[in-house]
């Protein structure tokens, strides 16, 4: 199948530069999902350069995700995610050409930090996950204690990199966080609307570390944008039946902007209730993880509403299918799964945070010769370039993902049976989030007003 | 935030709205406790189990009826289809409850009464299970009641938007709460079932069966559960974990109201959702602990709760 791959596509770098990116091995093209691009004769194979000095033992490797209730409608999306990518290293031939990986899923549930320690108590070698902020808030400081690397599929709150694991060194995070989708979500509302339109804003987030993060740096990003008066904070708590109160409130105040970091089912007894009591009417909804509910939300409960939202590091309509098929070719991949009627960026933070650690210890093995150590996997993944279906990813030196961001107006697609996003705008990773070694907070505060 | 005339209006109505679906939970559990003296910690997972039914059964009678149809009679159908539906649903939890009752809790009433909390918080988790074994790990919805409903111009009659489900849930409520009080003030069955609460000895020596007057009530507490069940799934959706709030609240409603007592549970319900509506919408990190403080300032005033024990007055 002859494949061309733009430039602006794979973030402004060049055929070479992306080889070396995607590192040599049959692992990392199956997992950036471009054999075609690598199979000229470039890439050596792998079983030969790795030979004998690579154990022929499954790699035991663990997943905590929401498997179940309402966070289900996401975490189930990250498990998918992480078996397909799993799948497709096994398909080709394993790690270093000869390592199987075995992944064992447990629900995050409400002993995630139990759950954790018994993947340490088996051995397993490597975990990714969690979703949840608080989840990973209690998991990072054991991860540094257990010196077993973590790729985490979310847990995006901003302070875990900056106050509760400030120097990192086997916790990595695959997912854009909380300060990348909040700005991508502020810059898309003063895009859309106007910054001289938009003089008051409300706010509906979950009731918890994630939701109440969300909301201040929205406040701190909107406020540096526009001159907006904050006129409304809501905090339902998660899996909440009756978010009428707060609904009432937005009618009341018919403020400019609605900003919402609700997410899995919440975002439909959201969208559904509001709709219900006519609030499109008042006010325009911005949200950074509605769309995690692409395959949940019915299209009676979105017709007639005005919402953008964001898809934080994976749409599968982007980058172009034209022009960089693995992403189409994720898609139709993931909708055989069972479970996954759209993959949405939970789906890539799944499988990104499995092809992060993947082709790190690809990258080491071609280094090495051998099979790496925790250590040296933990120094190759700080500054870690590699591509999987929704583009170019990094990981750089502060232990923190980055990719391209996306936002569009939400719309029913019939055909679809889902949830799609409509004239989607892209950012980029240097426009939503702060160098390595700023806080969010001070690279917020450092915008001119 | 100033807040609108209308803007109140409308939280006081949201607040009753919460607190129909509160007393028809809270109703079957004071009931149960008021007669058998049994709290049931598995009250939430009928309710529970009530809403995982309710979208099945109005799944087949809707698709009997097909969408709502034009016009006032195509609108009465529907609404009547809905109604029809969840009284089926409620009526299918009427055999669990008799189940329940008959099977395992007969065994324990003479025992202390920490064994009924154990087994009831056995069955908790068995009906956990089920649920799970039966529709999966995931949530589960029903699209076509809340939208349909809503569709019915009522509240923009007299110039308020609001959603006519929330309408629909009062008016019911209403009808369940008079129900409620005729069948216990006006029937023979509901009369015997007062006597029983009242002095169940002495209603044996007249002649009345306990074994079946109790397993009748337990059985009445699992339709009103499922009834709330099918009543409030419409706007949400049935998952794993969403019997255990309102299970805590019923219990905060029936201590408000007096441990047993029917109008006690009606005005605490009442008072519950009209306070935490208000907290919401005035001090949002007070939603939680608005109820619980609530409790706390009547047992202080009124030990025994606002209505005292059910039996001689419903």
């Amino acid at each position: 199948m002859e494949q061309t791959t733009t430039d602006h596509d794979t973030g402004g770098i060049g055929r070479r530069q992306l080889l070396s990116a995607v590192g040599s091995s049959a692992v990392a093209a199956a997992l950036a999902g471009c054999s075609t691009l690598l199979s000229d004769g470039e890439t050596a194979d792998q079983s030969e350069q790795s030979g004998g000095e690579i154990s022929d033992e499954p790699i035991q490797a663990g997943l905590l995700t929401f498997t179940r209730g309402a966070p289900g409608v996401l975490g189930i999306q990250a498990q998918r995610g992480a078996e397909l990518a799993v799948q497709r290293i096994n398909e080709a031939g394993g790690i270093g050409g000869q390592r199987e990986i075995e992944l064992d899923v447990v629900n995050e549930g409400s002993n995630p930090l139990d759950s954790y320690n018994q993947f340490i108590e088996e051995g397993k070698e490597v975990t990714f996950g969690p979703i949840s902020s608080g989840t990973h808030s209690q998991i990072a400081p054991e991860v540094e204690k257990n010196e077993v690397i973590n790729v985490s599929t979310d847990g995006t709150v901003t302070t875990l990199y900056e106050e509760t694991v400030p120097d990192p060194t086997y916790s990595f995070r695959f997912q854009n966080y909380d300060i990348m989708e909040v700005v991508t979500m502020a810059r898309e509302a003063v895009e859309r609307i106007g910054a001289d339109n938009i003089s008051t804003v409300a706010g509906v987030n979950p009731g918890y570390s994630f939701g109440e993060d969300e909301m201040r740096v929205f406040t701190q990003a909107i406020q540096r944008l526009t001159d907006a008066e904050i006129v409304y904070e809501g905090f339902p708590e998660l899996g909440a039946s009756d978010m009428a109160n707060h609904i009432t409130s937005i009618n009341n105040e018919e403020p400019d902007v609605t900003f919402s970091s609700l997410w899995g089912g919440d975002v439909t007894t959201f969208v559904r209730q509001a709709n219900a009591n006519d609030m499109f009417e008042n006010t325009t909804v911005f949200g950074t993880t509605l769309y995690s509910a692409a395959g949940d939300v019915p299209g009676d409960a979105l017709a007639g509403t005005d919402i953008y939202s964001g898809s934080r590091n994976y749409y599968w309509g982007l980058p172009a299918p034209g022009n960089w098929q693995p992403g189409r070719e994720l898609f139709d991949a993931a909708t055989q799964q069972e479970g996954v009627t759209v993959p949405t960026a939970h789906y890539m933070s799944g499988y990104g945070a499995v092809t992060a650690w993947a082709t790190a210890v690809e990258k080491a093995i071609d280094l090495l010769g051998t099979y790496p150590t925790q250590e040296q996997i933990a120094q190759v993944l700080e500054g870690h370039g590699f591509f999987t279906p929704a583009g170019y990813h990094n990981i750089a030196e502060d232990h923190q993902g980055a990719s391209n961001s996306f936002a569009g107006q939400m719309v029913y697609d019939d055909d679809l049976g889902a949830a799609r996003l409509e004239d989607v705008n892209t950012y980029a990773a240097t426009e939503t989030a702060p160098p390595p070694g700023v806080t969010g907070s001070d690279w917020l505060d450092s915008w001119s007003a | 935030m100033a807040v609108t005339p209308t803007a109140a209006l409308v939280q006081t109505l949201n607040g009753i709205q919460f607190g129909f679906i509160l007393f028809m939970i809270a109703s079957g559990l004071t009931v149960i406790l008021g007669i058998l003296d049994v709290l049931n910690l598995a009250h939430g997972e009928l309710f529970s189990l009530g809403a995982y039914t309710a979208i099945g059964v109005f799944g087949f009678i809707i698709g009997i009826i097909g969408p709502p149809g034009g016009g006032v009679v195509g609108t009465a159908v529907f609404i009547l289809a809905v109604l029809a539906a969840v009284l089926v649903t409620a009526a299918i939890l009427l055999p669990v409850g008799t189940l329940f009752e008959a099977v395992f809790l007969r065994q324990i009433y003479d025992r202390d009464q920490v064994y009924q909390l154990v087994l009831t918080f056995a069955l908790l988790l068995i009906l956990l299970d089920v649920k799970k074994f039966i529709w999966g790990d995931s949530s589960i919805r029903t699209d076509a009641v809340y939208s349909a409903i809503n569709a019915i111009p009522t509240s923009e009659l007299v110039g308020l938007n609001y959603p006519t489900y929330n309408v629909f849930v009062i008016l019911v409520g209403s009808a369940v709460v008079v129900g409620l009080f005729w069948f216990f003030e006006r029937t023979k069955t509901g009369r015997i079932i007062r006597a029983t609460a009242i002095d169940r000895e002495m209603a044996t020596a007249i002649g009345v069966s306990t074994d079946r007057v109790f397993t009748l009530v337990f059985a009445l507490g699992a339709f009103l559960a499922g009834f709330a069940g099918a009543m409030a799934v419409p706007p949400t959706a049935a998952t794993l974990e969403m019997g255990t709030n309102p299970l805590v609240l019923s219990f905060v409603v029936i201590v408000i109201g007096g441990l047993g007592s029917l109008r006690g549970a009606f005005v605490g319900a009442l008072l519950v959702g009209v306070i935490r509506s208000w907290m919401i919408t005035l001090y949002p990190p007070g939603e939680i602990a608005a109820p619980f403080a609530i409790m706390a300032l009547i047992l202080l005033v009124k030990p025994e709760g606002l209505f005292g024990t059910w039996g001689e007055t419903a």
